[in-house]
């Protein structure tokens, strides 16, 4: 290859080099160069350098890997680490951010790579999509059209602030050039600094601060574009995770231990009469069965599951005594009490002094984050030690440290690919959905391809959990009514544990249970405080978190319990409950309208603004709870309604939710339910509108059903009729108010905090149209209706 | 070995008589469009048309569905352009007015219920050309051995959707 000359210019914090005069084709690709040590510190495995050997199955940090590629077609390509779970960002937002930012057509990006560990570059999980306004994505974007406008200014001779760029050309000074030609016949690589750890839950972040476009220059942002893989999923084009076949491929099924604390006895006998194309692998106390066809394999691990036997074990305190366990017998003390930014001033003062107080608790039940399909994998292990993993996992890098960790090697033999498939709602965004490492070690045993699908029992019984969490709250109200002081203690076991439980069954490797030593915020009992505070005119506050081990693990043969997950919007989801219905009670005793109240008591212009918008748009009444008509007894409906509002990634949030409640049967009908949304500036607004729909009926969901059922030991939910969930005959009028909002500056999440905010809401319009509250989680039927008839 | 005739063309497979049909569908045949949902008949990801009628292949199983008319996603085009006798030529590039809405609507979230709720809703707008909300939800809670559940809380959107779908049956599939 002839090279005319050699060149590199620095970018802000990033360095271009360049090779002129390649035979055909060219381009200009943006790679990483690691700042720091820390890549792979997890596992122990040493940080690439980034003069040194490139890191085996990763995109090579030094010569080729890519965030984004200009081709000489004018296309654009990007890759992100971030896979889609149906937030739809990746395909819509990630391609209209860095069209702005580069100045190109939505449809100039033609390509988007996700999922794969060894074709993109920044790990992290399928969460945070839009980075509290800067995602990875939108600086490597940004340093890219730097480098592109120096080598337009070189090309055109003329000065860079005399260029302008519009869809892909830059002119200027009489003259233009498409981006194409800038990178035509040149070797063009752009090296932007990042910093953190590929295979840790946030992955890596790109470093340094190119200068972004202003929000006065985007036409792109702010339209709705299409999100691509709804086209294909429509059409039946899509690959899902489900359909990913091996030559070779065995079919798997597990056979999950009889509780959460038994230990083998002895494996049932295989009927080869019935399946002689069946083998049994059994490694601890993990057991699967693998055979050619995949209802073979579902027939021979329930006949070897009737005929294997467990230990008993009853370790768990059950639901009836879930709370009373909790707070009597848990241990509070060992992890550290946080502490909110917004306490301030004398509480205890505040509470004696003042006219009229308050105090009550709050319960949050165990929710599922329950996947309308269960977890589903394919491993193929090879001879030579490499590890290739087809899955639908939220975190494909955490996913390839645990594995490595699980067959004490290193994360360069591990390659994951994440396709689509269920939504996990944040059930594998720390790197395990339940499957994959079963298959790897079913696909070690046997030596062929193994795909491992859960049955419906397995993924609601041998899953991890959204924690249960209980509240204290104390108040009082001053001579006018205002809140003279307020004190939360949140209380919650560890809200994550990435421990694959296949990986615990075998008694292989894996990372400590949380509390046991490990490192990260997510290995902590800690019980961060995650719920911004509102109301900034409340004189004295006092907001602490108290954690504890996760239910049943200590006492479990296994170690296992009652593993928990973080779950959309999560720990301010089991914090933001007890505060927002604490707060429409609050508005109740002091006689205030509870939207009104809200806003007396706030400072931020965003918050009151979302309040006023949705009381607005839901043609609110402005009065105080519960209200004239309120009943608690008969057969005739009442009506009532109430109010929850939540500050989550750069996003305020308020929403109204007007409710019938039956007080004979206790059934809750939400009828209409109205949301307003300020994320700043909004990139898609169709798709926005559809996520916040989508998870304003989940919120509806988890309030009026969703509660893990356990016993002894184990959870006792199994299929959609023990864990019910909304139907559509649940679906409320809902409407959703966005609030476009430049002047932020920045995008904030919309896929989150939606589904939180129903549960607050819906148990203040409770109180509203009974006079009676119910401080405990779902709002279900029989709940209701006892409270009424106390 | 059982003849079903799937989207149109008749197969022979060697599953065994007891094998549920989606397993067969997804298996032997590699369709994508019914999913693994609970294995229940509790969700309705599994649907398909059997003789026009939803059934959930999950717990049905392959022999009992022998010489039947079997329509899956990937059978929606090919049953719309039947329905307006198209010729093959004018039915090469078309999608079902049920698909097309689900797109104009971009319903999916994540998607995974959304071949079975789109099965479900070409049975009804077959019997129903202009159901009321009432009847969408009716159509999608109670007329099948389960609520069909869609957890992302896409409910809205299938409305929408039903709804949008209905105005293009209308005007003739465009």
């Amino acid at each position: 290859m002839a090279i005319a000359n050699e060149a590199q210019l620095s970018v802000y914090r990033a360095t271009l080099s360049r090779r002129q005069f390649v035979k055909s084709g060219g381009a200009l690709v943006v790679g990483v160069a690691f700042v720091g040590p820390s890549l792979l510190k997890a596992q122990g495995f040493q940080a690439p350098k980034v003069t040194g050997a490139p890191f085996k199955n990763s995109l090579d940090p030094t010569q080729l890997s890519s965030w984004i590629e200009i081709h000489p077609d004018n296309t654009v390509l990007i890759r992100t680490g971030k896979s889609d779970f149906g937030q739809g960002s990746t395909f819509t937002a990630y391609r209209q951010i860095v069209a702005d930012e580069l100045s190109v057509s939505f449809e100039a990006i033609t390509t988007v790579v996700a999922g794969h560990t060894d074709q993109t570059p920044d790990g992290s999980g399928a969460f945070d999509f839009l980075g509290r306004g800067t995602p990875n994505i939108r600086k490597a974007a940004a340093y890219t059209y730097q480098a592109l406008l120096d080598l337009a200014s070189e090309r055109l001779k003329v000065p860079k602030d005399q260029l302008t760029a519009k869809d892909g050309v830059f002119s200027g000074g009489g003259k233009s050039i498409a981006y194409g030609d800038l990178v035509k016949d040149q070797q063009l690589k752009l090296t932007i600094p990042v910093s953190g750890d590929l295979t840790g839950i946030m992955g890596l972040t790109v470093e340094g601060n190119p200068p972004m476009k202003p929000v006065s220059a985007y036409t792109v942002i702010g339209k709705s574009h299409p999100n691509s893989i709804i086209t294909s999923k429509v059409t039946a084009k899509e690959t899902w995770a489900t359909d990913i076949r091996l030559p070779g491929m065995l079919h798997g099924r597990m056979v999950h231990p009889k509780t959460l604390g038994s230990t083998l006895v002895s494996v049932g006998q295989l009927d080869k009469s019935k399946f002689p194309n069946s083998q049994v692998v059994v490694k601890g106390n993990l057991v699967g069965v693998v055979a050619p066809t995949e209802w073979e394999a579902i027939q021979a691990s329930q006949q070897v599951a009737s005929a294997t036997k467990w230990t008993d074990w009853k370790g768990l305190p059950g639901n009836e005594k879930l709370y009373d366990s909790l707070r009597k017998e848990a241990d509070w003390t060992t992890a550290p009490v946080m502490k909110s930014d917004a306490n301030k001033g004398d509480v205890p003062a505040a509470l004696a002094s003042a006219r009229k107080k308050f105090s009550a608790t709050y319960h949050f039940p165990f929710m599922k984050h329950a996947p309308i399909g269960p977890t589903i994998a394919v491993a193929d292990v090879k001879p030579d030690g490499a590890v290739h993993i087809h899955t639908h996992n939220q975190n494909p890098q955490a996913l390839r440290g645990e594995i490595a960790t699980m067959l004490g090697t290193t994360p360069d033999h591990v390659i994951v690919h994440t396709h689509p498939g269920a939504g996990h709602y944040g059930r594998s965004n720390g790197g395990n959905s339940g499957a994959e490492d079963d298959a790897v070690i079913l696909s070690q045993a046997v030596g062929k391809p193994v795909r491992v699908q859960w049955m419906r029992a397995e993924d609601l019984q041998w899953s991890t959990q959204s924690p249960a969490a209980f509240a204290d709250v104390e108040f009082a109200l001053d001579e006018k009514g205002r809140i003279a002081g307020y004190q939360i203690d949140h209380y919650m076991p560890a809200f994550q544990d990435d421990r694959p439980i296949g990986a615990i069954l075998a008694g292989l490797p894996t990372m400590p249970a949380p509390g046991g030593g490990g490192s990260g915020f997510t290995s902590s009992t800690a019980n961060f405080l995650g719920d911004p505070w509102s109301y900034d005119l409340v004189p004295n506050v006092a907001e602490r978190g108290h954690g504890t081990f996760q239910v049943g693990q200590k006492a479990s043969p296994l170690a296992v319990g009652l593993r928990d997950h973080s779950m959309r919007t999560p720990g301010q989801y089991q914090q933001n409950y007890p505060r927002e219905l604490a707060f429409s009670e609050a508005a109740a005793l002091a006689g205030a309208d509870p939207i009104q109240f809200r806003i007396d008591h706030a400072k931020e212009e965003r918050l009151i603004n979302v309040l006023k918008q949705v009381r607005d748009a839901s043609g609110w009444s402005t009065r105080p709870s519960p209200s004239s008509g309120a009943k608690f007894v008969g057969s005739t409906p009442v009506r009532g309604r109430g109010v929850s509002a939540m500050f989550r990634s750069g996003t305020h949030w308020a929403c109204v939710c007007e409710i019938a409640v039956t007080p004979s049967t206790g059934a809750i009908a939400v009828e209409k339910y109205t949301i307003a949304v300020d994320p700043g500036i909004v990139v898609n607004p169709a798709q926005l509108k559809r996520q916040v729909e989508g998870g304003a009926m989940m919120g509806i969901s988890h309030a009026l059903y969703e509660e893990a059922m356990f016993d002894e030991s184990g959870i006792t939910s199994r299929d959609w009729n023990t864990y019910p969930i909304a139907k559509m005959t649940d679906t409320p009028e809902i409407k959703v108010v966005l609030i476009n909002n430049p002047k932020v500056g920045s995008y904030g999440g919309g896929s989150e905090a939606a589904n939180a905010l129903a549960a607050p809401a819906i148990a203040a319009a409770l109180h509203d149209a009974t006079g009676k509250v119910l401080r405990r989680l779902p709002l279900k039927r029989a709940y209701v209706q006892a409270l009424l008839k106390s | 070995m059982v003849k079903i005739i799937v989207n149109g063309v008749q197969r022979e497979v060697q599953a065994p008589d007891d094998t549920p049909l989606l397993y067969v569908l997804r298996n032997d045949l590699q369709l994508s469009g019914p999913q693994f949902g609970c294995g229940l008949a509790q969700c309705g990801a599994c649907s398909v048309l059997v003789e026009g009628k939803e059934v959930r292949s999950c717990v049905t199983l392959v022999s009992t569905v022998a010489n039947q008319e079997i329509t899956t996603l990937e059978g929606l085009p090919a049953r719309w352009a039947k329905l307006k006798g198209l010729s093959p030529d004018q039915a090469k590039d078309i999608l079902h007015p049920v698909q097309q809405a689900w797109i104009a609507e971009q319903t999916p979230l994540c998607g995974f219920c959304q071949s079975g709720m789109m099965i479900v809703a070409t049975e009804l707008l077959e019997s129903n050309p202009n159901p009321t909300v009432a009847q969408i939800k009716g159509a999608f809670t109670t007329s099948g051995p389960s609520p069909h559940l869609c957890r992302c809380g896409s409910y809205t959107a299938i409305i929408d959707a039903v709804k949008h779908a209905a105005v293009i049956m209308a005007r003739g599939g465009k």
